[in-house]
């Protein structure tokens, strides 16, 4: 597996896995979700739990008439700094890890 | 309305079927762009049969066609990618576009799933010069729907119906009355719309082979000829045409039909089969909001031997359980007990739904309602297999068959547009 350090410019160095997750998100009065903690399966079939440190930016898209809302978040794995991606997708409630 | 300043727009999306696949595919993380290689949609590639839906435009060097089978697209392009239809995504980008759509314009008509008309007169006042606003709004749709339309402009729905199908994709193509020698005479006469194979075949025995050569034909001629069709394509080929944009949802009827992946040998399976096509086309008639004045079902048995029947409702509905009802009764009059390849069935005489007779032997027409609308809900949010019937089960068959629903016989010319 790769590892990819300190990935400041994470366009260009993120992979697209969009990876179905287990989520609990924060909801506002106002409907508004926030990623709060996310357990990932790993490609050895084990389990890592994930707290979401920062939510850094969030953004609305309906590519294809299907609402979705890409958060880009902060989190340390394995002891190291990560930016990454994850989606929450309206019309299933479903949430995945889109870039990482 | 003054028919002097109209400005009609007619959007229609590029490769519908496959363009739609392809953004919810890159939606959900696909890094390769189906319209970027040879690829289609075609009918279920695990059942016997199958039929090309739509195709990308990088197949155009294999020349397959629409309606073509599966089988024989392959023979001419072996490396040819093809998915299944996906009737709901179909349906929710046609909505999405329709949304965005209404926000240019209150008058809107939507011609069929990929293609709308829309009436842009004196909007510029609110949105500028037709042709930026054509732009602009391909460009959004492109950009937050993630597919690319054609955008016709004109001065009438003929005309903008043909500028939209001039070069493609992705373009805002103009066809005003002053361009019509130029850009629309000299097409071959079998792009003229309502000029069908039958039609063209007559008008090549006259020496007729283009749009222009029909245009400066003797309108009486053609009349005596082709009887009001005559009159009507010469019309057409001179650009006159000034229907509405009609609001209303104008299919006549709509059907849905499927080879089964095993022949029905008894009652049980065959009712069950067309219980899974009357799901689908109830649900379309629904989401239009039509009741079925008849319903007709057709089959097919192994020797391809084709029949049908039909009956005229006493009470219109788009109810699942009332159609599927009268689907097992004509299927009970008209099955002699031979296996079956294929069912169909066909719902036509549609009538608006907010409109019905209250009959005292129907009974619980309200219960029904609620049922059918709470289903559709569960499956719009949750997909087409969150729900279905437990006869389904074990059964081998798909609980929604068919996948796409056929929606035919659009008005004819005098109003059809
Ligand atoms: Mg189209």
């Amino acid at each position: 597996m790769k590892v990819y350090y300190y990935n400041r410019n994470y366009g260009d160095f993120m992979k697209v896995l969009m990876k179905p997750i287990e989520m609990i998100a924060w909801f506002t009065q106002d409907g508004l979700p926030t990623p709060v903690r996310f357990r990932m399966e790993q490609p050895n079939g084990s389990y890592i739990v994930i707290k979401v440190a920062r939510t850094i930016a969030r953004q609305e898209e309906k590519l294809a008439g299907n609402p979705m809302i890409t958060f880009t978040c902060q989190s340390i794995v394995h002891g190291m700094e990560r930016l990454y991606e994850i989606r929450y997708e309206l019309k299933t409630c479903k949430w995945y890890v889109y870039k990482i | 309305m003054g028919t002097k300043n109209r400005i009609i727009f007619h959007i229609d999306v590029n490769s519908a079927y496959l363009s739609w696949e392809a953004a919810y595919r890159l939606q959900h993380g696909a890094t390769l762009d189906l319209r970027t290689i040879p690829s289609a949609v075609g009918g279920d590639a695990t059942t016997r049969h199958g039929i090309i839906l739509a195709k990308s435009i990088p197949t155009k060097p294999y020349k397959i066609q629409t309606g073509e089978s599966l089988y024989s697209a392959r023979l001419k392009c072996p490396n040819l990618t093809v998915v299944p239809p996906r009737y709901h995504l179909y349906m929710q980008c046609s909505k999405a576009l329709v949304s965005l759509l209404e926000e240019f314009s209150p008058s809107i008509q939507r011609f069929s799933i990929d293609e709308v008309f829309l009436d842009y007169s004196n909007m510029d006042i609110h949105w500028g010069d037709p042709i930026d606003a054509a732009h602009r709004i391909k460009d959004r749709i492109k950009e937050e729907l993630g597919f690319t339309v054609n955008i016709g402009v004109s001065s009438n729905k003929l005309l903008a119906k043909m500028a939209s199908d001039f070069e493609k994709p992705d373009r805002v193509h103009t066809l005003f009355p002053h361009e019509i020698q130029g850009k629309m005479w000299p097409l071959p006469v079998e792009e003229l719309f309502m000029v069908g194979r039958a039609t063209t075949s007559k008008l090549h025995k006259k020496g007729i082979f283009t749009i222009g050569q029909l245009a400066i034909s003797d309108p009486e001629l053609l009349t005596q000829w082709l009887k009001s069709h005559g009159r009507l394509i010469w019309q057409l080929a001179n650009g006159l045409e000034d229907s509405p944009i009609r609001e209303d949802y104008p299919v006549k009827g709509l059907g849905n039909s499927a080879t089964l992946p095993f022949d029905a040998e008894d009652r049980e399976t065959s009712h069950r089969a067309l219980l899974s096509l009357t799901e689908t086309v109830a649900m379309r008639l629904r989401d239009i909001r039509k009741f079925a004045g008849v319903l007709s079902i057709s089959i097919k048995d192994r020797d391809f031997q084709s029949y049908s029947h039909q009956r005229k409702l006493e009470v219109p509905t788009h109810s699942t359980n009332i159609l599927y009802g009268i689907a097992c009764e004509l299927f009970d009059e008209l099955w002699q007990g031979q296996p079956l390849r294929h069912l169909g069935v066909r719902a036509s005489q549609l009538h608006r739904d907010d409109l019905y007779q209250l009959s005292f032997f129907k009974g619980d027409i309200e219960r029904q309602k609620a049922l059918d609308t709470a289903v559709d809900k569960i499956r719009a949010q949750y997909g087409c297999d969150s729900v279905m019937r437990s006869s389904f089960l074990y059964s081998g068959l798909s609980p929604m068959m068919g996948g796409v629903i056929q929606e035919e016989e659009y008005p004819m010319m005098s109003s059809l547009l």
